[in-house]
């Protein structure tokens, strides 16, 4: 119970600054719209082809808009050294991480929202009724890709040129959880249904809950070294 | 409090930022802790805080060895530092109300309104404290920790940006605080303010603990200690 309140009271302070100063969101909002909108000048992909690489096209989107906003994740933290601020208190840190990875999903879900529309829009796609579907694919590569993005941010967080290595440090390990997501939105774009993904599926979930764990039970030596 | 040092050594890298303190601070003691620039000040009150782990020896808060994984010992020390460790994206009552959360003493807005008003910053509830001046972060990181009610206060150049007033109001809060059997450690370069408030003075050089004694009249040890580092505007005279 004190985990989730400290959570709760964590992400509110996040969610405050967010709202207060929209750097992360808009920028990450752009970004997104901005990218669909290359892709689209840069492929001329035929109306046929279209849904076979949308799952690449829209996850590439989400994982750089993602890059954008995990180089953000800790900003309020580094100013007035508020991190050793919270490192000074008794908060659990796995309530830190948990706090952020949340406010890392909330920064990206609203993204994803007006990106998958968009990217419907752009490429002349008919299924309009499998974007929730794909929708509920994308938001479990969501979960892992802020699971590993809010622990790697962490480590790289004293590092010189962080945005630099932070992207060389995660895509790498994220392969499985890359290939899992565009694979199960491929076939779920192609047959319409869940049953053929369901193996896609369960290493996603699996990587989601390994990460998850891993993430919250070594927070405290990241973010303590 | 009863804060024991045993033989406590610090190395960033191959250089050694502290090395082989031993000290004791008893309840109800208002320390000054003196020593050029580089001496290793910033870096013992880090270690008392737990915020960094010594490369050897160690740290009883009241028998209790402190661990950078001990949120009981945490919540029982307090570390001011004039400008840091408040958000200027919130309000000076929701920071307040955020740090109190986290120690598990939530405050209502009454309460954290009455703290605001005694460091004298009632009118600035609601501002942001990116918009407030230095010497006024200064006086919110008081309220924060009179709310927080710490046994050990580590204080890191608290002087500087703080009016008469507001040194008024510090020290009114580290009287109290020791006169409850609190432990007061203060890290500045402001000797004669510091000497005013404080019962011992320890000082540090390279690292190493060169000097440890409860003030007295005449005090020349201190002055012959204190003479080799300290400007000639600040020499101690008795």
């Amino acid at each position: 119970m004190e985990l989730l309140r400290q959570t709760a009271w964590l992400l509110w302070k996040d969610l405050l600054l967010e709202l207060r100063r929209r750097e992360s969101l808009l920028a990450m909002f752009f970004f997104g719209v901005l990218l669909l909108f290359v892709f689209n000048f840069a492929f001329e992909i035929p109306r046929e082809k279209a849904a076979e690489m949308a799952a690449g096209l829209l996850w590439l989107a989400f994982i750089f808009t993602g890059t954008l906003g995990l180089a953000q994740l800790y900003q309020a933290e580094r100013e007035n050294h508020c991190l050793e601020a919270l490192l000074l208190s008794p908060v659990d840190r796995g309530a830190l991480y948990l706090a952020k990875v949340s406010f890392n999903l909330l920064l990206m879900l609203p993204v994803e929202m007006v990106v998958f529309p968009l990217f419907w829009m752009l490429f002349n796609l008919e299924a309009w009724n499998l974007i929730l579907p794909l929708f509920l694919v994308a938001f479990l590569g969501t979960i892992g890709f802020c699971a590993v993005g809010t622990l790697f941010s962490a480590v790289t967080l004293r590092a010189r040129a962080r945005e630099l290595l932070l992207p060389l440090v995660i895509f790498p390990l994220m392969i499985p959880l890359i290939l899992a997501t565009i694979r199960a939105m491929e076939i779920v774009l192609r047959t319409g249904g869940f049953e053929e993904a369901s193996s896609w599926l369960r290493l996603l979930i699996g990587f989601d809950v390994i990460f998850l764990t891993a993430g919250f039970l070594i927070f405290e030596w990241v973010i303590e070294a | 409090m009863r804060v024991v040092v045993d033989r406590l050594s610090k190395a960033y890298g191959y250089v050694w930022a502290l090395k082989d303190i031993t000290l004791e601070l008893r309840p109800g003691e208002c320390v000054a802790l003196l020593g050029p620039n580089g001496a290793g000040k910033t870096t013992l009150l880090k270690l008392l805080s737990a915020l960094l782990a010594p490369t050897q020896g160690e740290i009883t808060l009241d028998g209790e060895r402190l661990h950078t994984n001990s949120p009981r010992l945490r919540s029982l020390v307090g570390f001011l530092s004039p400008q840091d460790h408040v958000y200027d994206g919130l309000t000076a009552s929701e920071n307040l109300r955020l740090f109190t959360s986290l120690y598990g003493k939530g405050k209502n807005r009454a309460e954290t309104e009455k703290h605001l008003e005694i460091v004298g910053l009632k009118n600035w509830a609601d501002q942001y404290v990116g918009s407030l001046s230095t010497g006024m972060k200064c006086r919110l990181i008081i309220a924060k920790w009179l709310l927080l009610e710490p046994r050990l206060m580590l204080l890191d150049e608290p002087y500087g940006v703080l009016d008469g007033s507001g040194v008024g109001l510090l020290e009114s809060y580290l009287r109290n605080l020791t006169s409850g059997g609190g432990v007061a450690l203060i890290a500045t370069h402001h000797v004669q303010r510091a000497l005013r408030l404080c019962s011992r003075a320890i000082i540090l050089d390279h690292g190493r603990l060169i000097f440890d004694e409860p003030k007295q009249e005449p005090w020349e040890s201190f002055q012959r200690a204190f003479e080799n580092f300290a400007p000639r505007e600040e020499r101690w005279n008795y």
